[in-house]
């Protein structure tokens, strides 16, 4: 009996995957074949969900503007530029260059792509203060991975 | 052996209850350096980028129309893997140049995707993938190109008034 329950527990221990804290699960990535998470963890990297508020018995859109999440809080993407600017001044305190951050985009597929376009400017003229001279420039767009 | 056996209880039903179902998730990278993307200068070493354009039905958002360079491949899914075709012939047709510029010709060339303002982000996703690598018949994935970015952003439509 206690060998179950321990094999039981080694089994949740396993799968159980703590490290997925930044994804919004009100965000409905796209799905793809070829998604792959990558093969190296990237040493600098942060987040953003952008999605839709939806209903939570149906899944339905219950409001037609898309807003970034960023825990309970929720953002107008073209009022996220203080975000941003947190962001890389953060980076800019661990004296990280901007340019080896990745901005990893979590995307809900229905949301219409200029405004992801414009969320990836905003993150290219994100200054960490008026003396900086560039902004963020890797990013990674998400993808839930298809198996077929 | 009884107080040990409630401690393992308690961890079971604590993983049982923080266990979460998650499907597995990937990314494509895109490297988008400073300012305007579409104004990089093309220098003689580097190829002009290859063209996508993801037109957009206005209503809805679904993809009505996807153009490679001046060839247009229609639609549905269909036009993702007509494309895909395209851009696998095009990267054959580069690693062919000569020995010396085995995968450097692949590896240089850079895509340019321009969709519309309303498109559905799901399309550009779907383009992104069909430029970035393909799937053979045993299930092996092929890269392709990696080198992708976006043109300038199109204006938003709007919707049209009629009197």
């Amino acid at each position: 009996m206690i060998d179950i329950v321990f094999q039981l527990i080694a089994f949740f221990m396993v799968i159980t995957n703590f490290e997925q804290n930044q994804a919004d699960e009100r965000v409905r990535l796209p799905k793809d074949q070829l998604a792959r998470p990558p093969e190296v963890k990237r040493d600098n990297s942060f987040t953003l969900n952008l999605g839709f508020l939806r209903d939570s018995q149906t899944g339905q859109i219950t409001d037609p503007d898309p807003y970034l999440f960023f825990g309970p809080d929720r953002v107008n993407i073209r009022d996220c530029a203080t975000r941003l600017r947190q962001e890389a001044q953060f980076y800019e305190a661990l004296d990280v260059d901007l340019a080896e951050v990745t901005v990893e985009i979590r995307s809900d597929g229905d949301v219409s792509t200029g405004l992801v376009q414009e969320l990836i400017q905003k993150c290219q003229e994100a200054r960490a203060s008026q003396q900086s001279t560039e902004g963020f420039q890797r990013f990674a767009l998400r993808a839930t991975q298809k198996t077929d | 052996m009884t107080p040990l056996i409630d401690v393992v209880f308690q961890l079971l039903i604590f993983f049982l209850f923080t266990l979460k179902i998650i499907e597995p998730e990937g990314d494509f990278n895109i490297n988008m350096p400073l300012g305007r993307p579409a104004e990089a200068a093309v220098t003689d070493a580097e190829l002009p980028p290859l063209k996508v354009r993801l037109e957009a039905d206005p209503g809805t958002g679904d993809l009505r129309n996807l153009r490679f360079g001046d060839r247009d491949l229609g639609g549905g899914p269909e036009a993702f893997r007509a494309l895909n075709q395209e851009i696998n012939r095009i990267v054959l047709a580069l690693q062919n140049v000569g020995p010396a510029d085995a995968d450097n010709g692949a590896e240089a060339q850079e895509v340019e995707l321009d969709p519309d303002f309303g498109l559905d982000y799901k399309y550009v996703i779907s383009a992104i993938s069909a430029c970035s690598g393909r799937v053979t018949a045993e299930g092996t994935t092929v890269p392709l190109l990696s080198r992708i970015k976006f043109a300038q952003i199109r204006e938003e439509e709007q919707p049209h008034v009629t009197d």
